[in-house]
């Protein structure tokens, strides 16, 4: 259903969506051309950011279903539920993997850092920011599921967080197949 | 008692404009006219100060290149310099072309076609697509003969023949410069920041087979017409050898080594007599590094060959100069 | 829709969601930035053509730490230059012109009610305004302000050990930008969303005025430029606070050896042009657009060439994503890279021509009206000539080596955004002053701020030219070090000359603005007898733009003396008459 506030509030999710983008651009391109230089190390990808990624295309998998849902009139609850624990799951696995780096070694900075390190904590980093804003809206939406809030008429607040988090998802493949292949 | 003089003369002189507008709103509403309104009138004699002022900002200019162009450069001392002289004489007379024409119908439109009497009424042309193909094309043929121009100059003097150069460092680090020959084996010895200690100012490894005959020296000389390759490094921040005379400019960025080469074409003596007795090749700093970035400077001298070869004699390699005291 | 909710002062004038107060908002905070942008440039104008002069203004401005004894401190000069570029840069011609002039007119030249969020738009001032209040603390830190450029190109911005402003003077810039760049963005979005999706009945995007296409199209080159900005100085940061090496390498600096290796000064240089360049085209686009409004309207004609004037917007934003490294020819970059630059460079400038010669011929014939918006609009095309001329030889490689950074890239760069950008944003404000206070501003004080500045503001930046092709470098504290510029004191004297008399009449425009608000004759509905939206609205600001209905729109916005018509001006709202067609 396409109201002139649906258009607008979609349209400004995707035009700052573009923003987002372009700041991990920005980003991405720097390991580009630090990566070429010398002193460029190849670091083993912590097999919890490998977990994360399960976790953030799974919980976007639910939110597919959940819209699917309440199209047809059914609660999308338990999906919206679903993604949000895997959301935070997500979250969890980031910070385990940068507890992983540690572990062999690979700092941030000081004693024990290397540019690859710094960027791949940086870009990951980056990116749970802004898994933050999508988890506060994926909070939201679920409330508002539990009170049944949302209808097959209006579920405006479920499509933005799911394009927002579907974003977030697409993003954090291609930056880890990125970041995969860059200190590899 | 002056800034408070000051805060009353300021005080006064709005006090001042705002009665002036006071007394011009009253009169216009005892004559009933708006005094904001555009007239004919006011449109015919802004016509005819754009037109004066036009024509004296023209004149100024021409005035401007006429008393300043012999501030200006001398002609390049060096081989590529000729070039870039060359693409930027052409250059500018494109520019100066173009600006004496489109200035004089901006201000000649501006003049005629104010809205009076005469004038009462535009001339609807929404659009021309003849007009727009012209002043498309035109201007593309005109700045893709630029581009070749301009491309042709750059490969020349990016792409020079370095074989036969003689490779000099320079070593820029606030605030000053520092040079140094690569000696009769014409390839530095190695050098590496963690080295620098002491009088080792410049982090050269002394152990290097290479770095033997390097002169590091703190004036640099040159021999006329004998090819010179620059390499550029820096201790801190990001300077710029900067050679205006010999149209030469380059970054120096640390943790990198930058470089240019270039032929001097012309003697210090022959730029003296040229230009008066004070001349001097000098090397600036070109991007800011701090508080003396305004003074970070080296002469370079340009010889004949036989005062280049006594020159060079005279100086000491490294192992005398990077290791005492100097 | 008329609001019935209770307006405080609070809700009215400072957290207002109304587009049009925000829009003033950000002007007066533009404008006051410019004054105090403008006194830097007159307090490094003093030092620079009396240098070793002792002047007490700068003593009583600075202090007797930065000014000791009236004579200007090296290091004060470089963060008097560089705080002088970014808050010209930024918070006059990129917030005070697009913020302003954007958030005005959109939904009234579209015919909205408001922009899109309210809320974003309100958030998007007051991040704005966040950041200017911590970039002006910045100037009163023990170490001063940030003084490495406003381009801070590391190392010299990353170490407090080069140069004093590279400390806490730096760091706050940098919160500073960032938050600039988030308002930006938030004001950026609402542009695109608003003018894509809120325009009333029959405005279809070929009926659109050329101000909003250019807004439109500033707004894209802002949404995706900032972000980069925004990830340099996040890896800036870092560098700064954490220790990282993303820009910094190989390193002694006072006396110390740096553990920083593998940086490169180079990625900053690239990351911060890919914004820089696209940048100065946000500068120019508004202005564009606002020139092309104010002339059409004066010279009672169409603009010329509506489609075409579109398509070189569009061309001038696509290229200036690919032409950034014309800032970085003697970085040291492969040379190759350097050829690519050039050669997308040079393409700029056709759209660019297409455009002035568009101007031309819009003035051609036409019937025109000398309001000081419509001179400062002439002023507009005549310093846009000027300083893009001068482009085609700082964007050809070969002879940028002997231009880069001396006074003829300052000479060039202030013309077309000193000159042309703020000429186009003077235009703006005189014209649609009525709209925004239902007052005119005084005639004859705009005269007299018109020419004075015209003929100040070449006075100061076409002598530039020559300082440059003497081989000038810019940023100098004095230029008094090296003998071969001794012959140049007579051309700085009179720039500085100039300068200050520039400076100072722009206090004439200040003193109309602020006086015309309160006093000013009042104004009719369309007192420039206009053809777009935004003048059917009553004088009176109110929510919602217009007190019934939002009207609908039947033609373009430039049916200015069309044969037939009875008015030498027909209004986008009126319907076409019977046989007439729409252009």
């Amino acid at each position: 259903m396409s109201t002139s506030k649906n258009n607008t509030s979609k349209q400004l999710l995707w035009v700052g969506m573009a923003g987002i983008s372009m700041f991990f651009a920005g980003l991405t391109s720097a390991v580009i051309v630090r990566s070429a230089e010398h002193g460029w190390n190849s670091i083993d990808m912590p097999i919890w950011f490998w977990y994360s990624t399960f976790a953030i295309v799974a919980s976007s998998i639910l939110l597919i279903i959940a819209q699917y849902q309440v199209k047809r009139g059914n609660s999308p609850t338990i999906y919206v539920v679903g993604a949000l624990a895997l959301g935070l799951f997500f979250a969890y696995c980031q910070l385990m993997g940068w507890d992983q780096l540690t572990a062999m070694g690979m700092y941030f900075i000081g004693e024990g850092s290397n540019p690859a390190s710094s960027f791949l904590y940086v870009i990951t980093f980056a990116h749970l920011m802004h898994v933050i804003g999508g988890l506060i809206a994926l909070l939201v939406t679920t409330i508002k599921a539990v009170q049944s809030k949302y209808t097959k008429e209006n579920y405006l607040g479920i499509e933005l967080t799911s394009i927002y988090w579907h974003y977030l998802d697409l993003l954090w493949v291609y930056l880890f197949v990125f970041l995969l292949y860059s200190v590899k | 008692m002056t800034n408070i003089l000051i805060a009353l003369v300021l005080i006064l002189l709005v006090a001042t404009l705002v009665q002036v507008l006071r007394v011009s709103e009253l009169l216009s509403e005892l004559k009933k006219q708006d005094v904001n309104e555009v007239t004919d009138k006011d449109n015919a004699i802004q016509g005819k100060i754009l037109l004066i002022v036009g024509t004296l900002f023209l004149g100024s200019v021409v005035w401007q290149f006429v008393n300043w162009i012999p501030l200006m450069l001398p002609p390049a001392s060096s081989a590529h310099g000729a070039v870039i002289d060359s693409l930027m004489q052409f250059t500018m007379l494109l520019i100066i072309f173009v600006f004496f024409i489109t200035q004089p119908i901006l201000f000649w439109y501006g003049y005629k076609y104010n809205k009076n009497k005469k004038n009462p009424v535009a001339f609807f042309f929404p659009h021309n697509n003849k007009l727009e193909v012209i002043w498309t094309v035109v201007p593309t043929i005109v700045l893709t003969a630029v581009i070749l121009y301009g491309l042709s100059a750059w490969d020349q003097i990016t792409n020079a023949d370095t074989s036969e150069s003689q490779v000099i460092e320079l070593y820029a680090k606030q605030f000053d410069w520092t040079a140094r020959y690569a000696g009769e084996d014409n390839t530095l010895g190695y050098s590496n920041y963690k080295l620098v200690k002491g009088p080792n100012q410049l982090g050269v490894d002394l152990t290097d087979e290479f770095a033997q005959d390097d002169v590091v020296i703190k004036e640099v000389h040159l021999a006329v017409n004998k090819p010179v390759l620059l390499k550029m490094r820096s201790r801190d921040v990001i300077h710029s050898a900067f050679l205006p005379h010999f149209r030469v400019q380059m970054n120096c960025v640390p943790g990198m080594i930058t470089q240019f080469a270039f032929t001097p074409t012309q003697t210090t003596a022959e730029m003296k007599i040229q230009e008066g007795e004070d001349f001097e090749f000098v090397l600036l700093c070109n991007k800011i590094c701090g508080s003396a970035h305004y003074n970070m400077q080296m002469k370079f001298v340009v010889e004949t060959e036989e005062e280049y070869a006594a020159w060079m004699a005279s100086q000491k390699t490294v192992n005398n100069t990077l290791t005492k005291k100097q | 829709m008329s609001d019935h909710h209770k307006e405080t002062f609070i809700s009215k004038y400072v957290f207002s969601l109304d587009h049009k107060m925000i829009a003033k908002q950000f002007l007066i905070t533009g404008m006051l930035m410019g004054i105090i942008g403008m006194l830097m440039s007159i307090m490094f104008r003093l030092q620079l053509s009396n240098p070793g002069e002792s002047f007490a203004v700068l003593e009583w401005f600075l202090g007797s730490k930065w000014a000791p004894g009236g004579i200007l401190d090296p290091n004060m000069y470089l963060s008097l230059v560089t705080m002088h570029g970014t808050i010209l840069v930024f918070w006059v011609l990129t917030a005070g012109l697009t913020g302003t002039f954007a958030n005005f007119l959109i939904p009234l030249q579209i015919g909205a009610r408001d922009m899109a969020s309210g809320f974003m738009n309100m958030l998007s001032y007051w991040f704005f305004f966040v950041a200017t209040i911590i970039l002006l603390c910045s100037l009163f830190v023990e170490t001063g302000p940030a003084s490495a450029g406003w381009t801070i190109y590391p190392p010299l911005s990353a170490l407090p050990q080069a140069i004093p402003g590279s400390g806490l003077g730096q760091d706050l810039w940098l919160v500073s930008i960032a938050l600039f760049i988030v308002s930006s963005l938030l004001g950026g979005l609402n542009y695109i969303v608003t003018i894509l999706n809120l325009r009333t009945k029959g405005m279809s995007m070929s009926r659109l005025p050329l101000t909003m296409w250019a807004i439109l199209i500033t707004a894209i080159l802002g949404v995706l430029s900032f972000p980069v900005l925004l990830s340099a100085a996040l890896l800036l940061i870092m560098d700064r606070s954490f220790g990282t090496s993303f820009y910094l390498s190989d390193i002694i600096i006072g006396g110390e050896t740096l553990h920083n290796t593998g940086g490169s000064p180079v990625l900053f240089e690239h990351l911060f042009w890919f914004l820089g360049h696209p940048e100065v085209y946000i500068i120019l686009l508004p202005s564009l657009g606002i020139v092309s409004e104010v002339m059409s309207i004066n010279t009672r004609k169409p603009i010329f060439g509506y489609k075409a004037m579109v398509g070189a917007m569009l061309a001038i934003a696509f290229l200036s994503f690919i032409v950034w490294g014309h800032h970085m020819f003697i970085t040291g970059m492969d040379p190759f890279l350097g050829s690519v630059f050039t050669f997308t460079t040079l393409l700029i400038a056709i759209p660019s021509a297409v455009k002035v010669f568009n101007y031309l011929a819009t003035l051609w014939k036409g019937s025109i009206r000398f309001t000081p918006a419509m001179l400062f609009t002439i002023g507009f095309v005549s310093t846009f000539i000027t300083g893009g001329l001068t482009g085609l030889i700082l964007g050809d490689s070969a002879l940028d080596i002997n231009v880069h950074d001396t006074y003829f890239v300052v000479g060039h760069f202030h013309i077309v955004m000193g000159l042309s950008a703020i000429y186009g944003m003077f235009s703006g404000v005189y014209h649609w002053f009525p709209k925004m206070y239902g007052r005119m501003m005084n005639k004859q004080l705009g005269y007299l701020h018109f020419w004075v500045t015209f003929i100040a503001a070449y006075g100061v930046f076409f002598p530039m030219h020559f300082l440059g092709l003497a081989g000038l470098p810019r940023r100098y504290y004095t230029n008094s070090a090296f003998p071969m510029f001794d012959n140049l004191t007579d051309i700085n004297t009179i720039i500085t000359f100039f300068a200050i008399i520039g400076g100072l009449v722009q206090l004439v425009f200040v003193f109309n603005f602020f006086y015309s608000i309160f006093k000013g004759t009042k104004a009719s509905t369309n007192p420039w007898e206009a053809n777009t939206l935004e003048w059917t609205t009553p004088i009176e600001r109110i929510h919602g733009n217009w007190p019934g209905e939002i009207p609908s729109v039947h033609r373009w916005p430039y049916d200015y003396s069309k044969p037939g018509a009875d008015e030498d001006f027909i209004m986008q709202t009126e319907p076409l008459k019977e046989g007439e067609t729409e252009h």
